[in-house]
C-alpha cells in the first residue's frame, strides 16, 4: 500500500510537469471533439496522430493518446443525448434512455449523470489499474515462452469471439492479420519474407498505413455513400441539477456500470463499446426504475456511461502489464510504443516507471479534466456539430496523408495506405470486421517469436504447450470460449447484446 | 440452398490469401519443428487460413440470403476498365522514362485507376477519395506540401456532390495555412513547401 502510494506520487510528478499536461488537455479536447463529431472514431484518430507524436518523449506521447481514447467517451454521450446521435459505437445505447430524457425536458440532468459517473468510473478504473499493475506484472515475468504464446493466442481468440458479427469470419480476420504480420525481415535469419524486392517493405507493412487505411479513408468513404442525418435540432440543455430521487436512482446504477465496465476492459476483445451494451443490459433488467425503460430511465445512461468510460482506462492492464493489447486501440498503443522504441510487456513497469505510473497520474487528471470541459462547455461542442462533414473529411483526409508521409519520409506508404483504403472497403461491405485484423497484425510478430522460443527449448516437443500448467489452462479458456460461441443459443445472445 | 452471397465472397478472399501466400512462401526454408525456419510460421498460418477460408465458404452456402448490393452496368464495368487503367498507366509511364524513382510510376498508375473508377456514380466516392490520397503522395516531393494539398482537397472534394466552388476555395485556403501552422512551423516535419520547378 505504501509502496502504491509512493509509485502513484512518482506518477503524479511525471504527470504534472507542464508539458505532459498540456499534451493530456490536447489529448482530452481531441477525444471530446472526435467523440461529439459521428464519423470519425479514436481508431482513426489515434493513427491519424501516431506521427505527430513522434517527436515527443514516450510517455508525453501515450499520455495524449490514452486522453483521446477515454475523451472520445465522454464526448460521445454529448451528441447520443442531445441529437439522438452517436458519436461513438460506445455511446449507442445512450442514445435511448439519453435522448428521451431530452425529450422530456432532462438534457441537462443526463448529461451531469454522464459526466459525474464516467469521472467516478474513471478514478475507480485508475485505482483499479495501479493496483493490478504490478501485481499482474509479478506474474507475468514467470511466464515462458509457451505461456506467452498461449495467452497470446488465448487474447487472439477472445477478441475473435466477442467481436461483431460472425465468429468464423472474425477468427479468419485474425489470422489473415497474423499473415500480414510475417511481410518483412524475418527477426531469427534476416531472410526477406513477401517483400516482393521492395526495400520499404523490409521493415513490414506500416502499421499506421493498415490502420489509416481501413479506419480513416474506408470510414470516409462509407460516410460519403451514407445520406447525412444530422439537421435535427438540439434539444435544450435546461437545468444542469439532479433531482434527489435522480440521484438516489442513478448511483447504484453508476456503481454497477463501474464495476461492469472494469471487467469488460480488461477482456481481451472489450472495450468501452462491449461494456456500455453490457451495462444496458444489466440495468434494464435489474435497476429499480427498469418499468421506465424505454420512457426516459436515468439508470440507461448512468450505466452505460460509466461502464464505456471504466472500460477504456481497464483495457490498458493487459497492455501495461502483459504486453497484449485488447482492442484495437491498444494495438495503436502498442504500435506507438514499439515505434518509440519500447517493448511492451511484463519488465515495462519497472523498466518506464516514468511512463507506467505517469499514464496512470493522468488518467486521473485527465477525467477531472474532461469534467470540465464536457459540463460548462457544453455549447460549445454542441456548435462543433454544426461544421458539416463536407468539410470534414477532405481536413481528415489531407491529415492522413501528411501523418503517414512523415512517418518515415516515403510516399511508399501514401500509396500503400491508398491500398489498405481498398481493402478496408471491401472488407466493411462484406461483413468483415477491421479490428480483429490489427490485432492479429500486432500480436503475430510476438507470436512467432514466442513459439519458435518454446520449441527449441522444449526440442520441438508440441507437448509443451499443454504440459505447463499456465500455458494449459490458457488454451483450456480459449478452446472453451470458441466452443461456446459455436453453439446458437449463446450466439444469438452475443447478436442480440451487441446489436441492440 | 441459400447461398450468402456475402461470406461466401469473404471466404473465397481467405482462400486466395492463403493459397497464394503458401504459394509464396515455397521460397523460404520450412526447418523444424525444433528449429524453425524462415517458413514454418508462414506455412502454420497460411494452412490455417486455408482451413478457415474453407469453412467460412462451406457454411456460407446454407445460412443465406445476404445478397450483395445491386451493381449498375456502369459500375460493374467501371472495375475492369479501372484494373486496366492501372496497367496501362504503369506501362505507359515506364517507356516515356521521364519520372524515376520515389514511385512516380505506381503514383500515376493508382491515380489513373482511381479516377477511371469514379465514373460511375456508385463509385464516386471510392475513387475520388483515393485518387486525391493518391495525388498528394505524386505532388508532394517535386510540387510541394501546399501544391499537393490543394490537388488532394480539390479532388477529394469532388466526391461530395454538395460542395461549392466558394467553400471549396475557403477550405483550401483554411488548411493550407492550418497544415503549414501544425506541420511546417510546430512539427518541423522535413517536406519541401513550394514547388522545386519554379
Amino acid at each position: 500500500m505504501e509502496l502504491l502510494l509512493t509509485n502513484l506520487g512518482h506518477g503524479f510528478a511525471v504527470a504534472l510537469t507542464v508539458n505532459n499536461i498540456l499534451f493530456c488537455l490536447l489529448g482530452c479536447l481531441i477525444g471530446t471533439a472526435i467523440g461529439v463529431l459521428p464519423g470519425i472514431g479514436p481508431v482513426a484518430t489515434i493513427s491519424l496522430l501516431l506521427p505527430i507524436t513522434f517527436g515527443q518523449p514516450a510517455t508525453t506521447a501515450i499520455i495524449m493518446l490514452a486522453g483521446i481514447y477515454y475523451g472520445a467517451q465522454y464526448g460521445g454521450s454529448t451528441t447520443a443525448i442531445l441529437l439522438n446521435l452517436p458519436g461513438e459505437v460506445s455511446s449507442v445505447v445512450t442514445t435511448l434512455e439519453g435522448y428521451k430524457m431530452a425529450r422530456n425536458g432532462r438534457a441537462g440532468a443526463a448529461l451531469t449523470i454522464a459526466a459525474l459517473g464516467s469521472f467516478f468510473a474513471g478514478t475507480v478504473a485508475t485505482v483499479l489499474v495501479a493496483a493490478s499493475g504490478p501485481l499482474l506484472t509479478s506474474v507475468a515475468l514467470s511466464f515462458g515462452p509457451a505461456d506467452y504464446f498461449s495467452l497470446m493466442l488465448l487474447g487472439l481468440i477472445i477478441s475473435a469471439v466477442l467481436a461483431q458479427g460472425s465468429v468464423l469470419k472474425s477468427v479468419g480476420m485474425v489470422v489473415l492479420g497474423v499473415a500480414l504480420g510475417l511481410v518483412g525481415t524475418d527477426v531469427q535469419t534476416g531472410q526477406q519474407r513477401f517483400t516482393f524486392g521492395v526495400p520499404e517493405l523490409s521493415d513490414g507493412v506500416g502499421f499506421v498505413s493498415i490502420a489509416m487505411g481501413m479506419f480513416g479513408i474506408a470510414e470516409i468513404i462509407l460516410n460519403l455513400e451514407r445520406p447525412e442525418q444530422r439537421s435535427v435540432l438540439a434539444a435544450k440543455v435546461g437545468s444542469l441539477f439532479l433531482t434527489k430521487e435522480e440521484f438516489s436512482r442513478a448511483t447504484p446504477a453508476v456503481l454497477r456500470g463501474t464495476v461492469v465496465g472494469s471487467l469488460l476492459g480488461i477482456l481481451p476483445g472489450g472495450g468501452a463499446a462491449l461494456a456500455s451494451f453490457g451495462s444496458y443490459m444489466m440495468e434494464r433488467k435489474m435497476s429499480r426504475g427498469r418499468a421506465e425503460f424505454g420512457n426516459g430511465a436515468i439508470e440507461g445512461v448512468a450505466g452505460p456511461e460509466s461502464a464505456n468510460n471504466a472500460a477504456s482506462q481497464t483495457s490498458f492492464i493487459p497492455l501495461l502489464t502483459l504486453g497484449i493489447p485488447a482492442n484495437a486501440v491498444m494495438a495503436l498503443m502498442v504500435g506507438a510504443l514499439i515505434i518509440q522504441g519500447i517493448q511492451p510487456g511484463p519488465r515495462m513497469v519497472e523498466a518506464q516507471p516514468d511512463l507506467f505510473w505517469g499514464l496512470i497520474a493522468s488518467m486521473w487528471i485527465g477525467n477531472l479534466m474532461l469534467l470540465v470541459i464536457n459540463l460548462p462547455m457544453i455549447g460549445m461542442w454542441v456548435k462543433l456539430l454544426q461544421v458539416p462533414y463536407k468539410y470534414l473529411y477532405p481536413s481528415i483526409l489531407v491529415f492522413c496523408a501528411i501523418g503517414v508521409y512523415s512517418l518515415s519520409n516515403n510516399v511508399f506508404d501514401v500509396y500503400q495506405t491508398v491500398l489498405f483504403g481498398f481493402v478496408g472497403y471491401i472488407f466493411s461491405k462484406l461483413k468483415m470486421e477491421p479490428a480483429p485484423l490489427l490485432i492479429g497484425f500486432v500480436l503475430g510478430p510476438m507470436m512467432e517469436e514466442h513459439l519458435r522460443r518454446a520449441m527449441l527449448l522444449s526440442r520441438g516437443d508440441v507437448m509443451v504447450f499443454v504440459e505447463r500448467p499456465i500455458s494449459a489452462s490458457m488454451l483450456a479458456i480459449a478452446a472453451a470460449a470458441m466452443i461456446a460461441m459455436l453453439l446458437p443459443s449463446l450466439r444469438k445472445g452475443k447478436d442480440k447484446a451487441l446489436a441492440e | 440452398m441459400k447461398i450468402n452471397t456475402k461470406d461466401l465472397l469473404s471466404g473465397i478472399i481467405l482462400i486466395l490469401f492463403a493459397v497464394i501466400g503458401y504459394w509464396l512462401n515455397q521460397d523460404h526454408a520450412l526447418g523444424t519443428a525444433r528449429r524453425m525456419g524462415p517458413g514454418y510460421m508462414p506455412m502454420l498460418t497460411f494452412v490455417i487460413l486455408l482451413g478457415i477460408g474453407a469453412i467460412v465458404t462451406l457454411f456460407a452456402l446454407f445460412s443465406g440470403p445476404n445478397p450483395l448490393d445491386k451493381w449498375t452496368t456502369g459500375e460493374v464495368l467501371a472495375i475492369p476498365a479501372a484494373i486496366v487503367a492501372f496497367f496501362a498507366t504503369y506501362i505507359i509511364v515506364e517507356r516515356l522514362n521521364i519520372f524515376q524513382g520515389n514511385y512516380y510510376i505506381l503514383g500515376s498508375a493508382i491515380l489513373a485507376g482511381c479516377l477511371v473508377l469514379a465514373i460511375p456514380h456508385g463509385w464516386r466516392a471510392l475513387g475520388l477519395v483515393h485518387a486525391g490520397f493518391a495525388l498528394f503522395g505524386l505532388l508532394l516531393e517535386q510540387g510541394g506540401l501546399m501544391l499537393a494539398l490543394v490537388g488532394c482537397i480539390l479532388v477529394s472534394a469532388l466526391a461530395d456532390p454538395d460542395h461549392r466552388p466558394k467553400g471549396v476555395l475557403g477550405m483550401i485556403i483554411f488548411l493550407c495555412v492550418l497544415c503549414w501552422w501544425v506541420f511546417i512551423k510546430e512539427l518541423d516535419i522535413r517536406v519541401n513547401v513550394w514547388p522545386q520547378f519554379l
